[in-house]
């Protein structure tokens, strides 16, 4: 038996089309992760940029803020400590005179009287007009000096008060000096105080900001007056300009020549204010890194949160569009059979009508035909003389005739079962009355071969829900090839009997009769479509397969047993509700029509 | 039955010429119409044993063919030939009263079978009907001159 073709509906794409929906699957794909990168992504990275940006500069003022801070607190400390200073000397040179103050004891009383609280003076010494020292307390050699062409003397002398700038002087030692002027009846006179350096350096040198920060104090021309943490020394030109004289404080970022430990140039943030008296620029300063660092840090994790965020949603997004991509290709799979099941269901439908009406067009040739072949017959019966040898080969011809037209009327009548296939009118079915009907029908025919029926039908068959349509196909086909297997019997019986299995649920029509019988070897095949155990012409071999796949269709089975020269049994059990019942198709009203 | 009248009604016209030459040539009575409409008028101006009646025709079709005949009250059997040869219409057509059901291409052996039994059912009911109009005289003298009146 030659292989069946699948049914459309069951073949798979081609591969071009396998291609092109590959190609719109991926398409589908970028253009969802497109979609998803613009919606949600692209939002989140310019509101957290956004964000960042915002903090970032709040965050800078807040440390520039801070600076300022710093030296504000700085320079007021310093100023402090000048104005604390020199206003101690001020009262000592206003509240004593030089007659007092050059008393053996009376300078060394002041000068301790002066540090006892804290050291602050290294030494004090009293100086007339002159420039000559009238009295001195302190480490150093200094009676014999005469300080008539020294800056701050003149400066001293013409201002009543002076705070110099760090110099060397007669000690060789950095060193700054305060110096009051006096007056009395005899004329001015000098108080001056050397402050210690190392006392005031402190207020200044111990000041640590950070690892890199460091404060110091520079002189108009840009000399230390105290050592910078790293970058020089006291007395040592610093590599900054002093620049100008300017009011408040001032806060910038400046390239340095080296940062911290001397390291590769870096930039740094540097805070600068001018002292009053004396003229002094207080820095405060700190490598940016160091400064802005806790900011940084801030900003970095922001900026890794942002994007971790961003490649997050990035990953789940691909993840969740794989998977619904997954769910749009089964669902376009299935609508796809769906539709190739549709399509091929209402080709078909259309072969189904088709079918009839090419079956009717062609039995109508086929009656015509065959009257035909009847008048030839008699007219053969008619004639007188003929030649024997060209009446038998007339008789022959138009015997084939004869077997043709059947043969073709085999055909259509199996192709106007096949076309009810295509259509399920579920109903109401008593059984009984059905087989009763088609028995009816089909009896007379059978009577003419000889061949008797017999209903067994039990009155316990409840009505199903089912095709009676189809039904009586199934049964008409089994009817018919029973008087076919008695075609060289001349007696024989066909018994159709009904039965309710209640355990099974199922209704049992039994169609036995007493012909042919099927050999053993080809029961296995007897559904099998095409397959037909009658002389060649005489059967299409679709009956029986119609009746499986009907069967089936209407959710029970078929069975045959059969043993040969004896009979065959064909059972065919039923449900009480066909599957297509439950899936809502009811009775079509125009097949009704039809019918009626 | 030798000389029975067959009414032969099939839209195919070449067909229901054969037909009738073949039936005639069987000792039948045959006439030959081509369309429903036809039919019936044959049928009120003439008695008919048979009708061989195909379904499927333009105009009045098959079926309705045979409603109007059932409404005429004869004895005449119908027996329906055709093409499309599906079950449902065979049943729906014996349930409008049709003697019994033939698929073409029928041989004209079996069709005259059909005839013989269609014109043994006709007899059977002529006789019946008889029978029951003799009953009813017996039973009722009165009904007698009506019945014979008819």
């Amino acid at each position: 038996m030659a292989k069946q073709p699948l049914p459309v509906a069951d073949q798979a794409p081609s591969t071009e089309e396998g291609q092109n929906r590959m190609e719109h699957y991926k398409r589908l794909f970028r253009r969802f992760i497109v979609l998803t990168l613009v919606c949600s992504v692209v939002p989140l990275l310019l509101v957290g940029w956004g964000m960042r940006t915002q903090y970032h500069r709040f965050a800078e003022d807040r440390v520039m803020a801070a600076f300022r801070n710093e030296v504000q607190h700085h320079r007021k400390v310093i100023e402090l400590f000048f104005k604390e200073n020199r206003s101690k000397l001020e009262l000592m040179a206003t509240s004593h005179n030089r007659q007092d103050l050059v008393r053996p004891g009376q300078l060394r009383l002041l000068f301790d009287r002066f540090n006892q609280e804290q050291w602050t003076l290294t030494d004090l010494g009293v100086i007339d007009a002159r420039g000559n020292h009238l009295a001195y307390v302190g480490p150093y050699d200094l009676l014999d000096k005469n300080y008539r062409e020294a800056h701050w003397f003149k400066m001293v002398m013409e201002k009543g008060i002076f705070i110099s700038d760090m110099f060397m002087g007669f000690r060789r030692e950095p060193h700054f000096i305060i110096a009051v002027r006096g007056q009395d009846a005899e004329g001015p006179w000098i108080l001056r105080a050397t402050v210690d350096t190392e006392a005031f350096r402190a207020l200044v040198e111990h000041v640590m900001i950070g690892r890199t920060g460091e404060v110091f104090l520079v002189n108009k021309e840009s000399v230390y007056q105290t050592t910078p943490r790293y970058s020089g020394r006291i007395m040592e030109t610093a590599s900054m300009s002093a620049g100008a004289v300017h009011p408040g404080i001032r806060v910038r970022q400046e390239a340095a020549d080296a940062g911290f430990n001397g390291e590769r140039p870096v930039r740094q943030i540097v805070s600068t204010a001018w002292l009053e008296t004396p003229q002094w620029m207080l820095v405060v300063r700190q490598d940016l890194d160091e400064a802005f660092g806790a900011q940084k840090q801030v900003d970095f994790a922001v900026l890794v949160f942002l994007h971790v965020s961003a490649a997050a949603i990035l990953v789940v997004t691909m993840l969740v569009t794989r998977y619904m991509l997954k769910l749009v290709k089964r669902r376009d799979e299935e609508a796809e059979t769906l539709n190739r099941q549709l399509i091929q269901t209402s080709k078909m439908a259309s072969i189904g009508e088709l079918s009839v009406g090419v079956a009717h067009e062609i039995n109508n040739p086929l009656a015509i035909i065959s009257t035909e072949r009847q008048l030839v017959m008699d007219a053969l019966q008619r004639v007188g003389e003929m030649d024997a040898d060209f009446k038998v080969q007339l008789e022959d011809s138009m015997n084939q005739v004869d077997v043709q037209i059947q043969r073709c009327k085999h055909i259509t009548h199996n192709l106007l079962r096949f076309s009810r296939r295509t259509q399920s009118v579920i109903e109401p079915i008593d059984i009984n009355a059905f087989i009763s009907e088609v028995i009816e029908l089909m009896a007379r025919e059978a009577k003419s071969s000889g061949i008797t029926f017999f209903e067994r039908l039990s009155p316990d068959v409840p009505p199903i829900q089912s095709d009676l349509s189809q039904l009586q196909q199934v049964l008409l086909n089994l009817i018919t090839n029973a008087i076919d297997a008695h075609e060289n019997k001349q007696y024989g019986s066909i018994a159709v009997s009904t039965s309710y299995l209640e355990s099974e649920g199922n209704v049992e029509i039994v169609v036995s009769d007493t012909g042919c019988g099927i050999p053993k070897s080809k029961l296995a095949r007897v559904f099998d479509p095409f397959f037909t155990t009658k002389p060649m012409g005489r059967g299409t071999g679709l009956g029986l397969s119609i009746c499986y796949s009907i069967v089936k269709r209407l959710g029970g089975r078929i069975e045959v047993a059969s043993v040969a020269n004896q009979g065959s049994d064909f059972t065919i059990r039923l449900p009480l509700r066909s599957p297509e019942a439950t899936n809502g198709y009811g009775p079509d009203e125009e097949a009704l029509e039809k019918a009626a | 039955m030798i000389g029975s009248k067959i009414l032969l009604v099939d839209d195919e016209v070449i067909f229901t010429k054969n037909m009738q030459r073949l039936l005639d040539a069987r000792g039948y009575r045959a006439t030959a119409v081509n369309s429903g409409a036809e039919a019936i008028r044959c049928l009120e101006n003439e008695d008919f044993d048979v009708v061989v009646l195909d379904l499927k025709m333009p105009g009045m079709d098959g079926l309705t063919t045979l409603k109007e005949i059932k409404k005429l009250g004869l004895f005449t059997q119908t027996l329906i030939l055709t093409g499309h040869g599906s079950i449902d219409t065979a049943l729906a057509a014996v349930k409008l009263g049709a003697y019994d059901y033939l698929t073409k291409p029928c041989e004209i052996d079996e069709l005259t079978a059909k005839l013989e039994g269609a014109w043994d059912k006709k007899d059977d009911l002529h006789k019946k009907d008889i029978q029951e109009k003799v009953q009813r005289v017996i039973e009722s003298p009165k009904d007698a001159l009506r019945v014979f009146a008819r």
